[in-house]
Order: C-alpha cells, then sequence, then structure tokens
C-alpha cells in the first residue's frame, strides 16, 4: 500500500500539481464515484472511458479512500464499471482490453484494502453484485481464458495473468477470497498449462503461470474440493510437465547462480583483505549477507507439482527440453521484446535456456540437481523466518522424492551418474572443501550427501528439531527402498554414521537445554533405529562385506555416545516423569548396540592384552570384529523398515498456510502494473490501429 | 524421341546377337497371363522393336503419354518412374495386340489388364499386377517352364539355338545356376546394352533379400557407370522402392553416400543425386495408396487406438501434419500443443517446404538425423563423463518424439520404435569422435506400412492410470460448489492418492525377494518396538547377516566394474538376455507381447562405407564357407551408410573388447577363459575354447584376405561363448593406420592366442592351421564372388582402402590362384609362423598402449 501510495504521488507531482489540470480519465473516474449514472448525460461515457489511459494510482487511491459504507452507496456505479470492464475485454481493439484488465486490477485491489475485515461476500457484493455475479465472473474467467490460450500480443497475455495474480493475492489468507470461488468454478487451468507446453509463452510468463497454479491449488485445500487439485494430479501431457519443470529449474538455477556470484564476490573479498587467523571471525558475518532471497512461490509450485502429480516425478530426472533449441536456431523469434515484469524476479528471465542445460562445471543438469544444490544453499542458515521456510519445504519436497518408487528408481540408476557441487557451510573446523574431484555418484549419493551436510551443520542452540526428524526421515525412507530393492549402493556410509553418532553425542550434551523445548527422545529413536536397519538389514544392501565390518567398528569407536545415551534414557525411563514413555522406547532400541559393544570390547580389550599392543590400529580392530561376529546373538527388532508416510493434511496444513500468506503478501507486494507501461503496449498496438 | 530410338537400337542389336530372344519384359508376362508357351512363342516372333514401333505410333490410351517420357529420359528426373511403367504398358500394348489377333489363345486375365488399361491408370494398374510379387512371378515361371511339356519348350529352345549364332550367354542366363552374384557380375562386365537391359529385367526375378545383399554395388554402378547400366538397374530400384519404405531409405542413403566422392558440381547433376530426390520427394510411396491417402490425412493415427490417450500421437508424426495440429490447440484434460514442433522440423531442412503431403520418410529421417545430431553435439564435451550425461538427457528429451513412425533400419523385421532406454546408453570409447550405443524399443508388427503407430504410453504408466481412474470427476464437483460454499466431501489426495500401491507393492514383492533371508520375519509383526515384550523375541546370529552379505555378493555373476573411462564395458559385459529382461521390466511397453529390444551403435564422423565392404565381403565368406561347410566361424555385423561421414552399426552382443577383458580382469586370456567357462577338460571350457579356434582361423583369413589392420586389442571382441569377433574395419585392403608400417604380418596371432588354443603343439592349434587351409581354399573356389563386391565398390570412389591402382590386382593375388593346396598349406604355416613370431604386432600393441591406452 505504501508503495502505491508512493507512486502515485510521484505521478501527482508531474501530472496533477494543479486541480484544474485534470486528466480526463481522472474526470470520469470522478463521475463513477458519484452515486448518479455516469452513462445518463453521456450515453457513450463507457466506451470512452476505455479509450483512456488508464490512472491506476488515482482510481485506487480513491476506492482506498472509501469505507464499506460510502462504497455501497456507489455500489451501482462500481458494479457498472467492473461490467463494462468485462465487456470491454472483448473488445477488438487490444487498448481497450488493456485498460479494461488494468481497471480491473485497480478495482479489485482498491476495493480489497479499504475492506480488509468485510466478508467475502460482500466484497463480490460491492465488485459484481450478487445477482449478476456468476455470469459476470463467468464472462472474466472465459475472456481470460481466450485472451491467454490465443495467439495475440504477449503482454496482453502478460497482463491477464497479472490480472489473476492480483485477484488471487489480493487476501492475506488465499482461503478467504470468496471471489476465488468463481474462479474454481470457470476454471483457467487449461489455459496455464497451455502456456507452459509451449515453449514461447512459457519463456515469456512461465513464472508466473507456475506462481498462480501454486497459489490457485492451494485455496481451501482442506476444507473442499479445489478442481486444480484434481486437475494437476492427473495432468499426463509431458511437455506441459516439462514446462513446469523448465520453469521451476530456471528459477533455482537462477538463485543458484545469483548466490555463488555473491559467494564469490564476498570471498575474493575478504582475501584480499583478511589474513587467514581472522577468516574465521567474519564468515558468519558474510554469510548473511550472501543470502540471496529465497524464493517461496516457486518452491512452493515444486512441492504441488511433486506432491500432487506423480508423472512430474519423471520431469525431475529429465534434462531440459529446450536443450534441443539451441543448437538450432529458433525459427519463430518472440514477437515483443522480453519485458521484465513485476512478479518475474528480472532474471529468470534474462538468462537464455542455451546456458539452462549445463551447469558452472560443465556438466548435464536436471531439477532435481539443480533441486539438490538449492537446498543445500538454502539449508545452510535457517536462522531467517523465510529461509527455515524454505529449508522445511526443501525437506519435505525431499521426503515425498524418498518415498516415491519411481523417483527411487532414478536415484539409484546406475547408469545415471551426475556430479553434484553441494555448498557446503564454511565452517571453523573444516577447510572448504575443493570439490572439483567429486566422484560422479547416482543421484541417491547427492542426496544422502546433503543430509548429512545438513545433520553435521545444524547442532546449535537455536535447533531445528523439526527438520532434524525431517532429514533423518528421508535417509530412513531411502534406506527402506534399498533394503526393499536389494540395491547397494557403493557410498560411504561412515560419514552418515558418524554424523548420526555426533547428532546423539550433541542431543545428550544439551539435553537440558533442548528437552525444554523438544522431545528429543523421538529423534534419538530414529537415529538409533537406522543404525539397527544397518546392523540387522545390512546384508540387503550394504556394498561390501567390510562395510559391515567398518559400521561395527564404527560403533565400538563411539562407544561412549551409546553408552551415555543408555545410561540417560535408562535414567528417564525408570524415573516417572514426562518422558518415561520415550525414553524406554530408545532404551529398547538400543539393545543390538550394547549387545555389539558389549561382546566386542572385552574380545578387543583382551586382544590388546595378549599382544601387547595400547593403542589397536583399525585394521587390528576390524580382525577382531570379523572373528568375533559368530559368537554374537542380535535380537531382531520389528518395523525398522516400516515407515509412516508423509501425509500433508494432518501434520502440515498449518505450515503450509502460513506459507501460502507469506507468498500472497510477497507476489502482491510485487505485482507491479507500473512497470508494465502504457508506451509499450501503445508501441505495440499502434500498427493495429 | 531419339533416346528411344537409341534404346530399341540396341536392344535390336543384344537381341541380333542372340537370336529371337526374350523380350526383357517378355520374361514374367507368359506365364503371368497365364498363357500358353505357344501363344508366348508366337508373340516373341513379333519383336521387339516391332513392339516398340506399336506402343510409340498408338495414339490410344498410353501411346501418348508414352512418347513424351520417351523425350525426356535421362533428361529430366522427375519422368524417371515412369520408366518403369513404360516397360509394363508396352507389355500390355502387346498383350492387348495378341488378344485382338488370336482371342482363343489369349488367356483370361489378359482382358482384365486391357481394361485396366482402358480406364486411364496405365501405369498403376499395370504396375501392381505384374511387377507386385517378382519373386512369386519368377518361380510361377520356372514352375511352368518344367511342368510344360518339354516338347513345346525344346521346340522354343531349337527355334532360338537355330536363329541365333552364339546362344550360350542366354543359355547361362536362362539356366538354373545364372544367380545374383553372375547377374551382377555380367552387369558390370558387360558392355552390351542389350546384356544390361535383359540383366536389369532379370533382378526382378531374383528373391529380394539376394538383390538387396547387392544393393551397395547396384547403387554404385548406377551412380559412376554409363548409362545404359543406369537404365538398366534403374526400374527395378524404383519398382523395389514403392514396395518397401525401408528399401527407399537405404537407397537414398547410399545414394547420398556414394555420391558424394564425386565433384560438387557433377554431384549436383548426377544420375543419382536426382534418384535420390526422386526417393525423398515421395513420389514413389505405393501407387494404390496414394490415392487413398487424401481421405486419410485430417487424422491419421488419431482415432484409431482406443485408449484415453489418443491424442498423444507421436510427434514426429505430427510435424508433417503442422498445420493441423495446430488448430488442434487443445483438448479437455490435455492442452495438446505441439510444442517441440520448432524443435523437431527446424532440425531439418525440408520439411517445413514440403510439409503439405505427409511425407512417408520423414519421421525416419528426423529420427536418424536426431541421433546423428546428438553425436555430434557429444563430440563437442571434453570428457567421458559429461558425454554420457549429455547422452543420457538427450535421449530423454527423444523419447518424447517416441513412438514414431521411425524404425531401425538394422533390423530385421518390420517394427516402429516406442522408446529409447535413455539411462541404458553409452558412450563407446573413442579418442576424439563420440559414438555411442543406444538400446532401442521397438513393436514388432506386421507391415511397416500398413500398421500404425502405437501409442504413446507414458513413463510411468502404472501411476498415471491410477490417478486418473480414482480421482474423482471435477464436472461433478462444479455442481456441487455452485449453490452453497458449504463444505464438500473432502478430496484426501493424501491417503488416497500415495500411500496406497507403493505400499501394497512393497509387501507384495517382500515374500518373493526375500525368501532366502530372515527379514520377512518383519512382516508377521508390524507393531512398534514396545510390543516386543509381549511376544517370543527372534534372534539372529551377527555372522548370519554378514554371511550372507558376503554370499549374495559372491553369487553376483562377474560383472565389470563401473569405470569413468569406459562406460561401455559394464554395459556390454552384462548377458544380452539379461538386459533385455531388466529393461523389459522398467519399460511402460514391456508388456506388450511383440516388444523387442534391438541395439545400435551410433557413429558420427566415420565414414562407415569401408565398414559396409567389409560387412559385404565377410558376409560373402561366410555363405562361401557355408557352402563348401568349412567350420569357419566369423560375424559380420550390419551397416547402416548414413552418409559419407556418419552411420550406424549393429552392436555384437554379448561381446567386450579383449582390452576391456584384459582392464577389467587382469587376467590373461586363457586364465579369463579358465575363470569365465571352467576348467580345462569342462565341456563348457572345450567348446569355448573351440568357438575360439574356429573364429580365430576364420578372422585370420579376413584379415588376411582385406589386409585389415589396425588390429590392437580394443578392435577385438570376445563373446560370451568364446568367439572371437573383428571390428572396424577402418584400415583395409591398400590403407594403413597413418602408414607407420607396422602390422606386416599376414594377421594377428599373439602367443596369448595361441595359449587358448592349448600351446603351439596342441591338437586345437593343428585344428586351427588346418581349418584356415580349407577356408582358403573355399574361398579361392569362389573368388570371382569376392573380388566382384570390392571391385564394383571401387568405381568412382575416394575410399582410402582403394589407394593406389593395385588394390584389386593384389587381393587376386591373395587367394593364389596358382598355387597347388601343397604350396597353400606351406603358405599357411608360414604365415601363421610368421604372425607368431612377427615382431610388429607386439610392436604395434605397445604402440597402442602408449598412444591410446590399449592393453
Amino acid at each position: 500500500m505504501a508503495q502505491t501510495e508512493k507512486k502515485g504521488g510521484l505521478l501527482r507531482k508531474s501530472s496533477a500539481s494543479k486541480k484544474p489540470l485534470k486528466e480526463k480519465v481522472v474526470l470520469m473516474y470522478d463521475e463513477i464515484f458519484m452515486t448518479e449514472d455516469p452513462s445518463k448525460c453521456n450515453p457513450r461515457f463507457w466506451e470512452e472511458l476505455f479509450l483512456m489511459k488508464v490512472n491506476l494510482e488515482y482510481l485506487e487511491g480513491k476506492l482506498e479512500a472509501l469505507d464499506g459504507e460510502e462504497l455501497m452507496k456507489i455500489k451501482d456505479n462500481i458494479n457498472c464499471l467492473f461490467q463494462h470492464c468485462i465487456q470491454a475485454l472483448g473488445e477488438e481493439h487490444p487498448i481497450r482490453v488493456v485498460n479494461a484488465l488494468q481497471t480491473l486490477c485497480a478495482l479489485i485491489r482498491g476495493v480489497h484494502q479499504k475492506n480488509k475485515s468485510t466478508s467475502g461476500f460482500d466484497i463480490i457484493n460491492m465488485l459484481v453484485g450478487f445477482d449478476k455475479a456468476e455470469l459476470c465472473m463467468k464472462n472474466l474467467m472465459e475472456s481470460l481464458d481466450s485472451l491467454l490460450c490465443a495467439e495475440g500480443s504477449e503482454s496482453l497475455k502478460s497482463l491477464c495473468l497479472k490480472l489473476l495474480l492480483c485477484l488471487v493475492t489480493v487476501t492475506d489468507n488465499i482461503s478467504q477470497n470468496t471471489i476465488l470461488e468463481y474462479v474454481m468454478i470457470n476454471s483457467i487451468f487449461e489455459a496455464i498449462l497451455q502456456i507452459l507446453s509451449s515453449p514461447l509463452s512459457r519463456r515469456e510468463h512461465g513464472y508466473d503461470a507456475v506462481v498462480l497454479l501454486a497459489l490457485l491449488v492451494n485455496y481451501r485445500k482442506y476444507e473442499s474440493v479445489n478442481p486444480y487439485i484434481v486437475k494437476l494430479s492427473i495432468v499426463d501431457d509431458e511437455a506441459t510437465l516439462n514446462g513446469m519443470g523448465l520453469v521451476i529449474t530456471q528459477a533455482l538455477s537462477e538463485y543458484n547462480r545469483q548466490y555463488k556470484d555473491k559467494e564469490e564476490e564476498h570471498q575474493s573479498g575478504f582475501f584480499s583483505a583478511l589474513t587467514n587467523m581472522v577468516g574465521s571471525m567474519f564468515i558468519a558475518d558474510a554469510d548473511e549477507k550472501i543470502s540471496v532471497q529465497t524464493n517461496e512461490a516457486i518452491l512452493l509450485a515444486l512441492y504441488e507439482a511433486v506432491h500432487l502429480n506423480r508423472n512430474f516425478i519423471t520431469v525431475l530426472a529429465q534434462s531440459h527440453p529446450e536443450m534441443g533449441l539451441m543448437t538450432t536456431p529458433t525459427s519463430p523469434i518472440p514477437v515483443t521484446p522480453v519485458t521484465p515484469l513485476g512478479t518475474t524476479p528480472p532474471s529468470s528471465d534474462v538468462i537464455s535456456s542455451a546456458e539452462l542445460p549445463l551447469d558452472a562445471d560443465g556438466q548435464t543438469s536436471n531439477l532435481l540437481i539443480t533441486f539438490l544444490k538449492y537446498s543445500s544453499i538454502v539449508m545452510q542458515d535457517t536462522k531467517d523466518e523465510h529461509r527455515l521456510h524454505s529449508g522445511k519445504l526443501c525437506l519435505i519436497i525431499l521426503t515425498c522424492i524418498a518415498e516415491d518408487q519411481y523417483a527411487n528408481a532414478f536415484l539409484h540408476d546406475d547408469n545415471m551418474n551426475f556430479r553434484v557441487n553441494l555448498h557446503r557451510m564454511p565452517m571453523r573446523h573444516r577447510k572448504k572443501a575443493a570439490d572439483k574431484n567429486l566422484p560422479c555418484r547416482p543421484l541417491v549419493c547427492a542426496v544422502l550427501d546433503l543430509m548429512v551436510e545438513f545433520i553435521v551443520t545444524h547442532m546449535m542452540k537455536e535447533f531445528p528439531m523439526d527438520l532434524y526428524v525431517r532429514c533423518i526421515q528421508i535417509v530412513h525412507k531411502l534406506l527402506c527402498y534399498q533394503k526393499k530393492c536389494r540395491v547397494r549402493l557403493h557410498y560411504t556410509w561412515r560419514e552418515l554414521w558418524s554424523a548420526l553418532i555426533n547428532l546423539l553425542k550433541f542431543l545428550m550434551s544439551n539435553e537440558t537445554v533442548l528437552l525444554a523445548k523438544h522431545n528429543i527422545f523421538t529423534l534419538a529413536l530414529m537415529v538409533v533405529n537406522l543404525f539397527n536397519m544397518f546392523i540387522t538389514y545390512g546384508d540387503t544392501f550394504l556394498p561390501t562385506p567390510s562395510s559391515y565390518d567398518e559400521l561395527y567398528y564404527e560403533i565400538i569407536r563411539m562407544h561412549q555416545n551409546f553408552d551415555n545415551l543408555y545410561s540417560m534414557v535408562l535414567r528417564l525411563s525408570t524415573n516417572a516423569g514426562q518422558w518415561k514413555e520415550p525414553a524406554s522406547k530408545v532404551t529398547h532400541a538400543l539393545v543390538n548396540i550394547r549387545a555389539i559393544i558389549n561382546h566386542f570390547n572385552p574380545k578387543i580389550e583382551s586382544y590388546a592384552a595378549v599382544n601387547h599392543i595400547s593403542q589397536l590400529s583399525e585394521d587390528q580392530v576390524l580382525e577382531v570384529v570379523r572373528s568375533n561376529y559368530d559368537t554374537l546373538t542380535l535380537k531382531l527388532q520389528d518395523g525398522l523398515d516400516q515407515y509412516e508416510r508423509y501425509s500433508e493434511q494432518h501434520k502440515e496444513a498449518a505450515f503450509f498456510k502460513e506459507l501460502v500468506r507469506s507468498i500472497s503478501i510477497n507476489v502482491r507486494k510485487n505485482l507491479a502494473f507500473n512497470t508494465l507501461s502504457q508506451e509499450l503496449l501503445l508501441k505495440e498496438f499502434s500498427t493495429i490501429s | 524421341m531419339r533416346a528411344e530410338e537409341k534404346h530399341s537400337e540396341a536392344e535390336e542389336r543384344f537381341w541380333g546377337a542372340i537370336g529371337a530372344g526374350m523380350s526383357p519384359q517378355r520374361a514374367p508376362i507368359g506365364p503371368l497371363f497365364g498363357m500358353s508357351p505357344e501363344t508366348a512363342a508366337v508373340f516373341e516372333a513379333h519383336g521387339p522393336a516391332a513392339a516398340m514401333g506399336d506402343s510409340v505410333a498408338d495414339p490410344g490410351s498410353g501411346g501418348t503419354s508414352l512418347s513424351v517420357i520417351a523425350e525426356g529420359v535421362g533428361e529430366l528426373a522427375v519422368i524417371d518412374p515412369e520408366v518403369a511403367k513404360k516397360a509394363c504398358e508396352e507389355v500390355l500394348e502387346k498383350v492387348k495386340l495378341l488378344h485382338g489377333a488370336c482371342s482363343d489363345t489369349a488367356a483370361e486375365p489378359a482382358p482384365r489388364a486391357a481394361a485396366d488399361l482402358a480406364n486411364g491408370d496405365v501405369g498403376d494398374g499395370c504396375e501392381i499386377r505384374c511387377l507386385d510379387d517378382p519373386p512369386g512371378a519368377a518361380s510361377r515361371i520356372r514352375e511352368e517352364d518344367e511342368a510344360a511339356a518339354n516338347t513345346v519348350k525344346s521346340a522354343r529352345k531349337r527355334q532360338k539355338n537355330n536363329s541365333a549364332k552364339q546362344s550360350w550367354l542366354l543359355r547361362l542366363f536362362e539356366s538354373k545356376l545364372f544367380d545374383i552374384s553372375m547377374a551382377i557380375s555380367y552387369l558390370y562386365n558387360s558392355k552390351e546394352p542389350g546384356v544390361q537391359a535383359y540383366i536389369g529385367n532379370r533382378l526382378f526375378c531374383f528373391r529380394n533379400e539376394e538383390v538387396d545383399f547387392y544393393l551397395p554395388q547396384l547403387l554404385n554402378m548406377y551412380i559412376h557407370m554409363d548409362e545404359d547400366v543406369g537404365d538398366a538397374i534403374k526400374p527395378y530400384i524404383v519398382h523395389r522402392c514403392r514396395q518397401s519404405i525401408n528399401f527407399s531409405l537405404q537407397c537414398a542413403l547410399l545414394l547420398g553416400a556414394y555420391s558424394s566422392d564425386m565433384h560438387i558440381s557433377t554431384q549436383r547433376h548426377s544420375r543419382g543425386t536426382k534418384l535420390r530426390k526422386l526417393i525423398l520427394s515421395d513420389e514413389l510411396k505405393p501407387a494404390h495408396k496414394k490415392r487413398e491417402l487424401p481421405s486419410l490425412s485430417p487424422a491419421p493415427d488419431t482415432g484409431l487406438s482406443p485408449s484415453k490417450r489418443t491424442h498423444q500421437r507421436s510427434k514426429s508424426d505430427a510435424t508433417v501434419t503442422i498445420s493441423l495440429s495446430s488448430n488442434l490447440k487443445r483438448t479437455a484434460s490435455n492442452p495438446k500443443v505441439e510444442s517441440e514442433e520448432e524443435e523437431l522440423s527446424s532440425s531439418s531442412e525440408s520439411l517445413h517446404k514440403s510439409c503439405s503431403p505427409p511425407v512417408r520418410l520423414a519421421p525416419e529421417r528426423e529420427f536418424i538425423k536426431s541421433l546423428i545430431a546428438i553425436g555430434k553435439r557429444l563430440a563437442t564435451l571434453p570428457t567421458k563423463e559429461q558425454k554420457t550425461q549429455r547422452l543420457i538427457s538427450e535421449l530423454s528429451l527423444l523419447n518424447h518424439k517416441l513412438p514414431a513412425r521411425a524404425w531401425l533400419p538394422t533390423a530385421g523385421f518390420d517394427h516402429h520404435v516406442v522408446r529409447v532406454p535413455h539411462t541404458q546408453a553409452v558412450v563407446l570409447n573413442s579418442k576424439d569422435k563420440a559414438p555411442y550405443l543406444i538400446y532401442v524399443e521397438v513393436l514388432e508388427c506386421d507391415n511397416f506400412d500398413t500398421a500404425n503407430v502405437p501409442a504413446r504410453i507414458p513413463e510411468n504408466r502404472i501411476r498415471s492410470t491410477r490417478s486418473a481412474e480414482n480421482l474423482p470427476e471435477c464436472g461433478i464437483t462444479h455442481e456441487q460448489r455452485t449453490g452453497s460454499f458449504s463444505t464438500v466431501p473432502n478430496y484426501d489426495n493424501d491417503d488416497e492418492a500415495w500411500s496406497v500401491d507403493d505400499i501394497v507393492e512393497l509387501q507384495v514383492e517382500l515374500p518373493e525377494i526375500h525368501t532366502n533371508s530372515c527379514d520377512n520375519i518383519s512382516q508377521f509383526s508390524v507393531d512398534s518396538i514396545t510390543s516386543q515384550e509381549s511376544r517370543e523375541p527372534v534372534f539372529i546370529a551377527a555372522g548370519d547377516i554378514r554371511r550372507r552379505l558376503s554370499e549374495q555378493l559372491a553369487h553376483t555373476p562377474t560383472a565389470f566394474r563401473r569405470d569413468p573411462e569406459d562406460p561401455s564395458a559394464v554395459a556390454l559385459k552384462e548377458p544380452w538376455q539379461e538386459k533385455v529382461r531388466r529393461i523389459r521390466e522398467g519399460s511402460p511397453y514391456g508388456h506388450l507381447p511383440s516388444w523387442r529390444l534391438l541395439s545400435v551403435i551410433v557413429k558420427c564422423g566415420d565414414d562407415l562405407r569401408q565398414e559396409l565392404l567389409a560387412f559385404q565381403v565377410l558376409k560373402q565368406l561366410q555363405s562361401i564357407w557355408e557352402q563348401e561347410r568349412v567350420p569357419l566361424w566369423i560375424k559380420p555385423y550390419k551397416i547402416l551408410v548414413i552418409s559419407a561421414d556418419s552411420g550406424m552399426i549393429e552392436p555384437v552382443v554379448n561381446a567386450v573388447s579383449i582390452h576391456q577383458i584384459k582392464k577389467q580382469s587382469l587376467l590373461s586370456l586363457l586364465d579369463y577363459f579358465l575363470q569365465e567357462h571352467g576348467n580345462y577338460n569342462t565341456e563348457s571350457f572345450l567348446t569355448a575354447q573351440r568357438n575360439f579356434v574356429q573364429s580365430c582361423a576364420g578372422y585370420c583369413l579376413v584379415c588376411y584376405l582385406l589386409q585389415v589392420k589396425d588390429r590392437h586389442n580394443g578392435n577385438i571382441l570376445l563373446d560370451a561363448d568364446g568367439h572371437i569377433i573383428h571390428i572396424d574395419f577402418g584400415f583395409i585392403l591398400s590403407s594403413s593406420p597413418r602408414n607407420l608400417g607396422f602390422e606386416t604380418s599376414a594377421f594377428k596371432l599373439t602367443t596369448e592366442f595361441v595359449d587358448v588354443m592349448g600351446g603351439l603343439n596342441g591338437d586345437m592349434f593343428n585344428y586351427y592351421k588346418m581349418l584356415m587351409l580349407q577356408g582358403l581354399i573355399a574361398a579361392r573356389k569362389h573368388m570371382d564372388k569376392v573380388v566382384q563386391i570390392v571391385e564394383i565398390m571401387q568405381q568412382g570412389s575416394q575410399l582410402p582402402c582403394f589407394h593406389g591402382s593395385s588394390t584389386i590386382r593384389n587381393l587376386k593375388e591373395r587367394f593364389h590362384m596358382n598355387m597347388t593346396e601343397e604350396q597353400l598349406q606351406l603358405l599357411i604355416e608360414q604365415m601363421v609362423d610368421g604372425s607368431m613370431r612377427s615382431i610388429t604386432t607386439k610392436l604395434y600393441d605397445g604402440f597402442q598402449y602408449l598412444t591410446n591406452g590399449i592393453m
């Protein structure tokens, strides 16, 4: 609101400095704001109105100035204006259409601004009038639909999308925006898909279309049947789904690129200025500066696509359809120049498709890789609320992916090897890895790396419990798939094991602080059960027998942590306290780990004593382990390979509500009609007239 | 007119020479129209020249057009197909005349043909009638010949004999011994236009497959030899093009490739280029279909499949009906805009220009073009890894355009390409080019031309059908919500759409996979861990778990390690059947009974014309050895020449290069044999050893005869049965790599090979030498058949294998026609000895190891 006023102010300075010099259109607006019918004295009033250049600021300002009751007085005129706008959409002359579209935006926004608290029905009444609402809105949606699908001007289409976005985001809570019922009934889903399926229109409007779709899907998601959800879930046209994937990839990779640029900028700056000693002090500082505004809207779109549409999963692993285009010159050159529009981050339009398929390392990329990189950046810093949300959403998306059979199939596909450069947080105790010689591995390795990275880097006071739980769940789901399908992944499991053990260590050392806020036992239980998976089912998915030995080695080496954990949960489960139940679950889960420790430790000690060695080498320990398996009996635990499937409605509804609210506000803030300058449109249409 | 005269004049000379022989067109006519031999004999008496004159003079049905054609012969490519019709027209004219003259003897079909003629559809009508089935016709001729009373036949022959001074040639031509090889030979060597024309017509009588083998020779003669040969061949080519789309494609490709050595200015106006254009312009589509097409075109394939996804017709197919599809904006549930159109068509030069009538060959050419384009793009990437990734993603895009009316010309059956399992593709080892191997899923069909392109099935078929069925129709909800805003029954996609099938799968699969493992116990209780106290705990030994782990790993077949620098090793090592099964399981089309898996190597930047030549020679030798019952084993692999610098190769399945074997297994060849096939005295080892010896002997002969060079271990494959297979015939005959003078030995025979054969004194080694001797004797017997293949291809060729003037002479000399069998045996001994001792073989391997890292 402040923004529009400011802009209005600017404009007033130039054009409306003195009252007598009012534009004609302003005079006409004033007439509308009278109680009388403006067409009474001028029968051609409406026709003339849409020939005038719209003064959005004035119209919006005027509407905002009125409160509900005043507005009710001129309701008829407003209704009339609304109706005539819709009528004008069908006009042949594009200037009228443009003006009508802009007027509609102003109307919708203006009426909402003042009446935020008013119920949606009243707003519909004020704008359209109850009696005509259904027909009017039907006409409006049909006109928009045909404008979007027609082979017309690109800027016109863009304006249509803006109007829709404006309509969708006028309220903070999308589900309270009752007017959207008409958008539900008169679906524009097909139009959105069409935009996404054709390369040209996708390039121009893909971002807006995807954001619009993501928002529409979230309208009264949990309370009623949203046809957009239904329709999105059954789309199986590959061109469309790919188009959608491409738009998302573009936005995410653009973010990655920006982040990388900033990071490099900082690094080079610091290297010249600082000695390595002081450097570490500034890293945290630098990090915050690096942060680029995350793009929740696009992430939400990705989530909805992955969650709702099973065919979309195939898109994740697919490279970009634009790729074929770049070598062959695109014959139809866009008629209109690319106009950087309000909602679209200007950058995503700027990057040419030719750069896309190869990332910085000259590697072929796909949506999943881009997403993993994006996640690695976003999850680095979870302090800021937006990033926390984004990070959470990333993990949710990964959860959905980890549950999907087809996704798992290509994640684990031995023939699809990629080198995924994840961003790693610079930390005091480790150097920033030179990842240039990363091996080329199946994609699941990158997912696991990302999870390990998260586990290692987020043991802090503000413990992101929720994210940790999701992270462990993802690992668990991947392991379940590997166990089920007997996939023997050549992954350095040791890194995961030590990360998990360190996590347990952290939980215990911060027991008092953490227990005040979280139930750390669920997390501990999950971690312990991951180990149980490896211990009892390792034969089904570990790559080599020696990796099984290594598992034992790692457990024995870090036995102190398990011992401590055991004594802690034992203590709490014997007390009749709040944590009795969850803690006792952990004690039971620890049975095999304790058996291993109790079995091998004495053997190792005696080996050391017999051979007079004070400190056993790794090989020696492994040897002891290997020779003493047979005397160890393990208890088979149930349900290790079972997991609860992700369910949005029951657990995440609040999160998504909040997320959609923040996205709505953000989109509305960025929606700028003024950027779509009238001059440009005039120029474009001058040839037609 | 002049051309016409010349033609008949030439014919007359020929007929004069061999007497009142058969007119070229007449051979099939008699039996075909049910004429008795007598009638035919009477008919023959008319003489070709007279008949010709008749037809030209006749102003009736076919006459006028004919004269126009006659003028245009050899000048206008457009009229060329008419030449083929002409032959038939003439014949029909004569039939008509005959019918009028002696109606009592004329057989029944003749009037029908004549009636057709009167209808105006002269060309088409008779085309189908008389040429539809040449082998059939030919066999009928033979049958009738045999069936007919000897009296009539011999009388006829006597008549000919009497009127001819030298009928031996004709007698040869008419004899059963006259095979396609001889036909090609006479076509090439004879300077008589009449003989050439006769053989041109005789081509119709051979089986298609027989002639197909010589297609490169025929086309090369067509391009590079004089006009008479070309005229003689052309009707046959045109006829076959009309019959088969695959033949059309092969012709077009070969014509392009073999014309490329000509100077650019002559090339443009050459006969070959014109014929190629004619084929590609699709003028030669089956005549009877031409008429049907207009009515078909509005919806070529869409309405034919009953599936719900009918509108998902293949993109390649859609490109040819661009105008249609752009009107077809979107359908109710799925907006279907042919978004990849520009992509497809922009890469094709001619598609847009001639897009109004559907071009038969367009989807296939598009398919091939995309494959070649991928290869070209891959070549620009520096590392194998990047190439592989890029290849996989490029192919995944190609998949969007499939199924299509495309096929793999290297396959032996009619089919449509439906999917390329992109993750299975591998980049092959090559230093600067990027050949790659792809697997292609196809659906077999009875007849490519008539079968519909299969409907597209989305990649994850099961899920999509599920979600489509389970979700409520949106239409209902409209009504429900319009009235009130009250909450309607909730559509809970979380529980319904997600959780069902995967979990079911999980449980269904468990018992069968995990039978030998204790983890199926977990099925019995799905309760949480706390419930354990109440039930009997299950104990397992840690040792068992580890033991199972090592056992299971030991049981996996000897697969190769994944090596980013040699991605093809793993892919090629996997047994073919295993691979087929695996890919079939993962394919949405796998459930269809007509599903087949093919594989093909796409090479771009390489000239495969030499490979094709080598293939032909190998094939010829193979059949000679088969005929002579010499148990030599060689494996000619099919080659598709796409242009002078690109092509496709049919990969040898179940075979990896010896280089890969040695690098991966780090064993000697013999030890590898022992590892793969078992100990010395096992049957499997002995079979493998025999296979090795037979193939080794075969290829040694091939290498010697063709002077195959560049024989490093990367170019020698070993298949799962123990056969060796030589690949890469880039250096044969007169060319050798960089002419360093390496590889002076006759063929490659290393001590390792000899070790596998059981050492120098073993029985198998003697068997090897004996096989070579037998093989050489057999080959020598049929030397002409081999030399001919090479000789014809030398015409107009700039290929390095024909460098110098003595290529053919040297080739002939290597057959040692003048030697006795004892001398030959000595020669073999010498060559084997020489190769064994050859320091250059070792040197060359060392050289390859140093320069290319090939072991």
